[in-house]
This record gives C-alpha cells, structure tokens and sequence, in this order.
C-alpha cells in the first residue's frame, strides 16, 4: 500500500488543511491522553506492583477491559456515562465541558483505550525493581520520595517512555471508539474512513500512509529508548 | 543499646511473638535460627521497615517504634547486597552522605579511608553487576559504613559466597567490628559463622526467641532439644529415670559429671562421642583425641554398639551405632573409619566422656 499512491498525491494531501488539521488533532489528542495516563497511570502502576489489596484482581481486569472488549462498546459506555443526558454528563455541562463530539471527548476515550498499555508496561518496570533497593535506601537516609526520583525512576524510566509510546500508539490509531463519541471533530482514523466510504480507496490512502509514518516514527522510538545500555 | 521490647509481628501463614532482646554497645550480635524461622524479618522490624502489630524498640534509650527507617541511625547490609545497578561503585557507597549532614571533607576522608579499607579503590568506576560477590558486599558493607550508622544489621552476609570468599568476608567483618566498635547484630542460620563472630546471640525458632545469651553458653549450655539440635548436638535424647550422677537413657546408664535434678533432657555431639578398642582405655585411639586431652581418661561411659549406617561426608564418617536400642550418632575420621574396618553391621565401641554429656 505504501508503494500505490503517487508521490505528488502525497505531498498534495499533506498540504490539504482538513488533512494537516485531522493528523495535527490525533498526535495532539493522543498525547493528552498519554499525559494523563501517566499522570494517573504511573501511581496506579506502582500500587498494583506493589501492594496486596482485596479487590486487586477486580481492578486489574478493569484496566484490562478496554483490550478486550471492542472498541465501539467502550464509546458507547462513555457516552452512556458521560452523555447529555446522564447524570456525570449534566454535571460536566454545568461547567461548560462537553463529551460529545469535543476534544474532551475523543482525550477520554483515547485515555481509556491507551492508559491500558500505559499501566502494564510500568507496572511491569516496578515489578522488575526489587523492593529491597528501596529498603536500603531508605536505610541510607533517603525518605520515599527521594528514594523513588533516585532509585525506582532511573529503572523504570525506560518503562515509562516505552508505555508512553504504545500508548500514544494506541491513541491515534483509535477509530471504533472515537466514531461513537466524535465524528467531527476529525481524527486521522475517522478522516481515513470518511474518505474511503464516500470517495474510494485511492483517496484515503494519501491519509493512511501519512498516518503509519507517523506511526512508524513512534515505534521507533521505542525501540531506540528500549535499548540495553552497555555497563561499564 | 537496642532493646526490643514485645515486639509482634504477624503476616498471613507468619508471626513473630512477643520479641524481646537487649544488644549492648559494641556487642557482635547474632539472631540464629534456620530458614523460616522470622530472624530477617525482626531484622527489618528492627530496622523500621516492615510494619509491627506490637511492641516497642529502643536505640540508646530513645524509643524509636515510629520513627521512620531514614532516621534511624540504623544500617542494613542484605543478603543480595542490594546495590543500585544504576549507579557505579562510588555512587553507590556515596548515596547516603547527603541525608547525613556529613561535611564534604569529612565524608572525602572517611569515603578514602573505607575504600583503602576493602580494598575497592580499583572499582569505583565499575557498575554492580560486573563485580564478583565479595566485591559487592564489600561496597555494601562501606555504602553503610560510611554513615557510622550506630547500629549495622547484617542479613546473612556470608550465605550469597563462595566457601573461600565466605572466610575472606569473615575475617573482614571480624577486623571491622574490632577496628569500628559500631554494633553489629547479624542474622546467620550457620552456628559456625556465629561461632567465629559473634559474641552474644539470641536462636530464633518459628517466630519465637527460644534461649538467648553469650555464644559460647549457647554452644555449650543449650536450653532446649531445638537450640541443642541447632548448636550441634545431633544426639538428643529424653531421660527415663535420673539417681544422682547417673541417667537412665533407654536401657543404658549414663554418668554426668554432676548431678542433674529437673533436667529431662540429655545431648551429646556427636565429634565428642569417640571410638575406642574393645572397651579399654589403654587402645583408645580416637584421632580426635589429639584436641581433647580431658577425655582421654573419662571412660565411665563405655558402651558397645553395631553400627547400622554409615555417612560418607568427604572427610569424615557419620557413624550411627545402635547400643541397646538407643541410636548415637558419631562423627570419625574417614582414617579411623577405614583403620578399623566399620562397615554396616560391625561391633564397635564407643565412649562417652561424662563431660561431654549435657543435660537441660
């Protein structure tokens, strides 16, 4: 498919604003939601590595939930939740924030079918960071805070960049979801869709191949933070 | 210096019970006790780092049950080493100076002196996981050291090396707490260790102190079957009847070397129980006998025996010998074993020295 669309329909495509706009608004919105997966992500990750709690297999298939259902029903549930009509949905329009077919919106759902990739990478860096390196820091005068920016992060860092990857990943490949909760304003995938439907193949795939570059980019980057540093 | 005083602890399936120990400044300090038995975690309750259910701990008489592990002036070398393999040798011994308010030329001296100390100085570039095990407890034991913690805990610190590393690790810990004076309570399952290092301990048996004390009365005055299976004595055996000097042990009349009234319990080690030459003094020829002069003329308890099995543990036997029904175990040289031909099933005679015998 890479190798089909003339090179001119490509430059062309990525000249044209609603194109630009629909790529710009999907690394945008994919990166919102991977900002608050790992703002939220990251305590939750360490809980679930860390601690034994009742209900802990309840909240981790939560998290997994949105891997195995399909992605439409998640739009529909957050529609449900969050819609005009429900009760968190006219609580959030009192404060002027809408779901439906906003940017809010389309970053809520792509948290929700992100952070999963987000938590699980991390929660398995802090897994992999024996609890004793924390005691002994502790033993060596550092408090829990020092001890998470001076021991925990520096290994799990390379978790988190690469969680933060899958996730934004995730994130802008979303469609099924986002669909449900935003037609417009457009995302890549929805824009992708709209043009294979209404114009045919060849018109869309202009769209796709700037959206798995970009995809492409992301993954690479993973696998350059991912990489084994030699020790000395 | 530390008192511990009812301390509980209790995890699903795990408890440790109404805990109560005194470790004197300068003591050498050993919590013993085999696998499971709950002396890491007194340990790390010690060290503030897993929660108590109960109790209280006291550091210098000032009660420290909730003070936080950071400030408690209280050092943890683990098993593992726990280095941080993000971080070369010299950051890692380096990491906790700046919580300690330890002026810069102060800590540059006191960091020379260590490293010259464990012989690290080569090393402070390298990062952990590309040193050998006594290297990494050596920089572990100098992380902590660096702090002058007013107490050091040693969680195993011989069982992650080597058997030559481990007297090399030995004879460093011994030097140390000499040339130190900083308390030191170590957690060891090997009464050998113990035996070379400590000075005073406390066994430690599913969770509960079972006899506390100077290592050598542990050695030689254990309060229970349990500390004395744990000190060594394999043969342990409850008194049927007792009339003076003398114990009914099955059918067999043991003699002590003084009288034992409201003992029931009767042990024996088994490298004390020698093998002798039909029964009479003048063949005695147990090799063992070149370090236990005392006994080469305690012949009162003499007894004769088949043996039943034979243990080759390189280089020496465990010789086990039925006498009237009553099992003993004995430890001989594979040269004394071989000289006199033991094999299952052979006589034999064996001696008891009533000195050796140990009654609680």
């Amino acid at each position: 498919m890479l190798l089909m669309p003339e090179v001119s329909d490509l430059v062309s495509t990525i000249k044209e604003r609603a194109v630009l706009e629909a790529l710009g608004r999907s690394i945008f919105t994919a990166l919102g939601a991977t900002a608050v997966a790992v703002v939220f992500g990251t305590p939750l990750a360490y809980i679930m590595a860390r601690k034994t709690f009742v209900g802990k297999k309840f909240v981790e298939g939560l998290i997994d939930l949105p891997i195995m259902i399909p992605h439409p029903v998640i739009g529909i549930a957050i529609l449900s939740l969050f819609g005009r009509n429900s009760l968190w949905g006219e609580l959030l329009s009192r404060i002027n924030i809408e779901i439906m077919g906003s940017i809010t919106g389309i970053v809520i759902v792509l948290v929700f079918v992100g952070a999963p990739f987000y938590i699980n990478t991390v929660k398995a860096g802090f897994e992999a960071v024996p609890p004793r390196l924390e005691k002994a820091s502790q033993s060596l005068g550092a408090g829990m805070t020092a001890t998470f920016f001076r021991v925990t992060f520096p290994m799990v860092w390379r978790n988190m960049i690469l969680g933060s990857v899958m996730c934004t990943a995730r994130a802008i490949s979303e469609f099924g979801a986002v669909i449900v909760v935003a037609y417009h304003p457009m995302t890549a995938p929805v824009l992708i869709y709209e043009r294979f439907t209404a114009f045919g193949l060849k018109y869309s795939q202009c769209v796709a191949f700037w959206l798995i570059i970009i995809s492409l980019i992301l993954f690479l980057t993973m696998r350059f933070f991912s990489r084994e540093r030699p020790l000395s | 210096m530390i008192r511990v005083r009812d301390l509980s602890v209790h995890f699903p399936g795990f408890s440790l019970e109404s805990i109560n120990l005194d470790v004197k400044e300068r003591d050498f300090f050993a919590l013993i006790g085999p696998t499971g038995s709950g002396k890491s975690v007194l340990l790390e309750a010690i060290m503030g780092l897993i929660p108590m259910d109960r109790g209280a701990i006291f550091l210098n008489d000032r009660e420290i049950t909730k003070t936080p592990p950071e400030r408690r002036g209280i050092g943890i070398v683990y098993q593992d080493f726990a280095l941080f393999p993000h971080l070369n040798v010299r950051k890692n011994i380096l990491y906790g100076v700046r919580y300690h308010a330890i002026p810069g030329k102060e800590a540059e001296d006191r960091f020379q002196a260590l490293v010259e100390t464990m012989n690290l100085s080569h090393l402070l570039n390298r990062h952990p996981l590309t040193l050998s095990g006594g290297e990494k407890q050596r920089v572990a034991l100098c992380r902590a050291l660096i702090l002058n913690p007013g107490v050091l805990l040693l969680d195993e610190p011989l069982s992650a090396l080597d058997p030559l590393l481990q007297d090399e690790i030995k004879n460093l810990l011994k030097s140390l707490h000499q040339k130190l004076g900083t308390t030191f309570i170590m957690v060891s399952h090997d009464f050998s260790d113990v035996l070379f290092l400590a000075n005073r301990g406390a066994i430690i048996h599913r969770g509960r102190i079972e006899q506390t004390g100077a290592i050598q009365e542990l050695f030689e005055r254990p309060g229970s079957p349990f500390v004395a299976q744990f000190v060594g004595m394999k043969n342990v055996y409850s008194i049927t009847g007792v009339n003076g000097r003398r114990v009914s042990l099955g059918g067999l009349d043991v003699h002590l070397e003084r009288s034992v009234p409201g003992h029931c319990h009767l042990a024996v080690r088994p490298e004390e129980i020698l093998c002798i030459d039909g029964g009479m003094p003048d063949h005695f020829s147990n090799d063992l006998s070149d370090h236990l002069p005392d006994h080469t003329q305690d012949f009162s308890n003499r007894f004769s025996g088949t043996v039943h099995r034979l243990v080759n543990r390189g280089f020496y036997f465990d010789v086990f010998i039925r006498v009237n029904g009553v099992e003993f175990m004995a430890q001989w040289t594979r040269r004394q074993v071989i000289k006199k031909g033991l094999e299952i099933g052979a006589p034999t005679w064996i001696a008891i020295p009533e000195r050796s015998v140990h009654t609680f």
